[in-house]
């Protein structure tokens, strides 16, 4: 990602709006931009989903293969998540192989859903030992005005919860929906003027600090955690922020399974 | 090409397995300015292609060495995401994205009045939702209704079909079913008011009657798109008329 | 070819828009404007925008244009680079400007330029010289150029600044009604300055501005954005 400098007023500016505890974009704190969620929209998918969040629009498609299943595990099937950050959706994000951030999109969001055991691996078994099915979730990006994290995390889930599996096209069976039993939703604060905003947008990125991700299951079991980018911060801190990701969690939620 | 098959695509009175008939093209709906954060973007969605096109810049080349002193360069990159086929593509690297990337480039760069920025690169991102057969044309077209959008100068729009054979018979704009079993494959790039052709490419196997016929449907076709492209464009910059 | 050359009235009502390749009809007797070229006596459009016509000239106002440079710009630049004498400047073009020490806001010694003016300054400055590559040189020798310690820069669609501010009462009333201080550059930057309330007043009217950029028959709405008062 093409890192220009930032800018010292935009800091500045962060700064004084954090002291009457005000955003760039007039929302609280803790306040969420609207979240629209719509299924169904890739014909070629299995399962799939797009969110957008303001001027921030994500994609997420599944796909199914058949998998030999490991060998220390043969009667499992496979989970994969792939995070494409083209440089189609932001004039920061440049061509090339996935840079770090990608990677770390990608692997913040599978780890919450694979940690939270929402799919059953041993349901996707279809021979023992020979044959399972490897789920693949591709989120894309479409447009990134900040916090692709959460948009990633919540356009797999509506996507994974309306996917069927293609048995009929792999001659293995009927089709049928893939079993999932939660719903893993992650929340993103970053260090914006000094104290945690949830939801950033992206000027609040660059003129931010630290970042943490939040992924809880459905019984607020905290699934993954990620801290990114140079800063430190404080259990307190933490702690406000915990508080405010099991009720956004679960607004989230709601939001994905209806 | 799938090559010669003897499965039925065409029935006695001329109709296609869709319902079209031999020069008609798919339904097709064209909307620009939905990538809230590009200078200009747009979507064509043809038949079950699903192509998303988003211009940035014009901007400083980089790295230097791709730089022309006299023009801008064209930066395209089409690419086609991991869902959008019924097998998952593996992203990266891939020799078909590199040609077609290419050759849009070069038809874009026929209408694009690069002279008047030397130096800089006009990125063109484009992206393959859902693929069902002519991935290249609906990009080529979306292509030009972003670059439009984000204030480019060019002297035309380029709208690209391509026309091709089944069961020996010539029909306009294959669909997927149909693109397995075709004999022949004529895509071209043809700007819409002046008529001349930016892109050209051909595999297969043509009479020189044959050929006639899907020229001429390819050229048909060209005006109802490109008023949905100036549709498109209005409806998203307020047009009034 | 210069967007801020583009000349359109206030009224947006009765535009027609015009995309790339469109027939403006025959070239002979008219004057050729921004965005329209001629071809074998013919006009062409080609951009994207409003179509006006007089007796003086056709031309284009554009619906999105980038900001090209021109010799007494007045810009907003935010420092991008620092070198022994001089700096680079993103000046929301093309290409970055050059700032040499010689123009810049005070001397430095060897490999102290870092020290009068850094990465991520942002700075007051006008356009020097522009060479034929859209290459430019900035000078903050002049009035009122200097380095911007304080408020916030936002962004204005470029294509609209003489749309929307060539009365001058427009940038008078939005000052008044926001009791901000305002700088409108030519480089689609306004710099704005005042408590944080005031403020995000005029954030939250150029957010609507930008929102609405690419609609000329809303121009007149966008100008009653800009000068209503915030209660």
């Amino acid at each position: 990602m093409a890192t220009p400098p930032v800018p010292e007023l935009l800091k500045t500016h962060l700064t004084k709006l954090a002291e009457s505890d005000e955003r760039l974009d007039g929302r609280g704190r803790f306040e969420g931009r609207d979240v629209i969620v719509e299924t169904g929209v890739l014909a070629r998918a299995e399962g799939s989903a797009r969110v957008q969040m303001g001027d921030t629009i994500v994609l997420a498609g599944v796909k199914f293969q058949i998998m030999t299943p490991y060998p220390d595990r043969p009667t499992s099937g496979g989970f994969m998540t792939s995070a494409e950050v083209r440089p189609v959706c932001g004039v920061h994000w440049e061509a090339g192989p996935p840079s770090p951030e990608a990677i770390e999109l990608g692997r913040v969001v599978d780890r919450g859903i694979r940690e939270s055991g929402c799919i059953d691996m041993e349901d996707l078994c279809i021979l023992p030992g020979e044959k399972a099915w490897q789920v693949i979730l591709d989120v894309f990006a479409l447009s990134d005005d900040g916090n692709l994290f959460d948009a990633f995390a919540t356009a797999a889930m509506a996507a994974l919860r309306t996917a069927i599996i293609p048995g009929e096209r792999f001659d293995v069976g009927e089709d049928r929906p893939l079993p999932v039993s939660k719903t893993p939703m992650m929340c993103s604060y970053h260090r914006v003027g000094g104290r945690f905003v949830y939801d950033a947008l992206r000027r609040e990125e660059i003129g931010g600090g630290e970042r943490i991700h939040i992924t809880l299951g459905d019984d607020n079991h905290v699934h993954s955690l990620q801290k990114g980018l140079k800063g430190a911060f404080t259990a307190a801190e933490f702690d406000e922020i915990m508080e405010h990701a099991r009720s956004r969690c679960a607004e989230l939620r709601d939001l994905v399974n209806n | 090409m799938g090559g010669y098959s003897d499965v039925q695509m065409i029935d006695e009175n001329g109709i296609r397995v869709d319902g079209r008939t031999a020069g008609e093209i798919r339904p097709v709906s064209i909307n620009a300015g939905i990538i809230p954060v590009a200078d200009g973007s747009a979507e064509v969605i043809w038949g079950t292609n699903h192509v998303i096109a988003a211009v940035y810049g014009p901007m400083e080349a980089h790295p230097r060495k791709i730089q022309k002193q006299d023009r801008a360069v064209l930066d395209v990159r089409y690419n086609m995401a991991p869902f959008s086929t019924t097998d998952r593509i593996r992203p990266g690297f891939n020799r078909r994205s590199r040609e077609i990337s290419k050759v849009t480039a070069e038809a874009l760069e026929s209408v694009v009045l690069t002279e008047l920025y030397p130096r800089s690169k006009i990125r063109v991102e484009i992206e393959v939702i859902t693929a069902e057969a002519g991935t290249r044309c609906a990009g080529i077209t979306a292509a030009s209704v972003a670059l439009a959008d984000a204030g480019i100068p060019m002297t035309d729009m380029v709208i690209s079909v391509a026309s091709g054979k089944i069961n020996g018979v010539v029909v306009c704009d294959l669909n997927k079913e149909e693109d397995n079993y075709g004999e022949a494959d004529l895509p071209m790039g043809v700007c819409a008011n002046s008529g001349e052709l930016v892109f050209l490419q051909m595999d297969g196997d043509l009479s020189p009657e044959e050929f006639q016929i899907a020229w001429d449907y390819n050229m048909e076709a060209i005006a109802p798109v490109h008023e949905m492209m100036i549709d498109a464009l209005k409806r998203s910059n307020g047009g009034d008329e | 070819m210069s967007d801020q050359n583009a000349r359109g009235g206030r009224d947006g009502r009765g535009t027609r828009l015009v995309t790339p390749g469109a027939s403006l009809g025959a070239s002979e007797g008219r004057r050729i404007g921004h965005g329209v070229v001629e071809n074998e006596g013919q006009l062409i459009a080609v951009k994207l925008g409003a179509l006006i016509e007089n007796e003086e000239e056709v031309s284009v106002i554009p619906s999105h244009t980038r900001y090209t440079p021109r010799p007494g710009d007045l810009v907003i630049g935010v420092v991008e680079a620092v070198q022994s004498n001089l700096w680079f400047l993103d000046i929301n073009a093309p290409f970055n400007a050059l700032l040499p020490m010689s123009l810049g806001p005070g001397k430095a010694e060897f490999g102290g330029a870092r020290n009068v003016l850094n990465v991520g300054n942002t700075v007051l400055c006008r356009i020097q010289e522009v060479d034929e590559t859209h290459s430019s040189v900035v000078t903050m020798k002049g009035l009122g150029l200097r380095r911007i310690d304080s408020g916030i820069v936002e962004a204005i669609p470029p294509h609209l600044m003489q749309s929307l501010f060539s009365d001058s009462n427009v940038l008078k009333s939005l000052k008044s009604s926001t009791d901000c201080r305002i700088i409108l550059a030519d480089n689609g930057r306004m710099w704005v300055d005042g408590d944080s309330k005031s403020m995000s007043n005029v954030i939250s009217k150029l957010e609507q501005i930008r929102a609405m950029s690419r609609d000329f028959s809303s121009l007149e709405s966008m100008v009653e954005i800009l000068q209503t008062e915030v209660y």
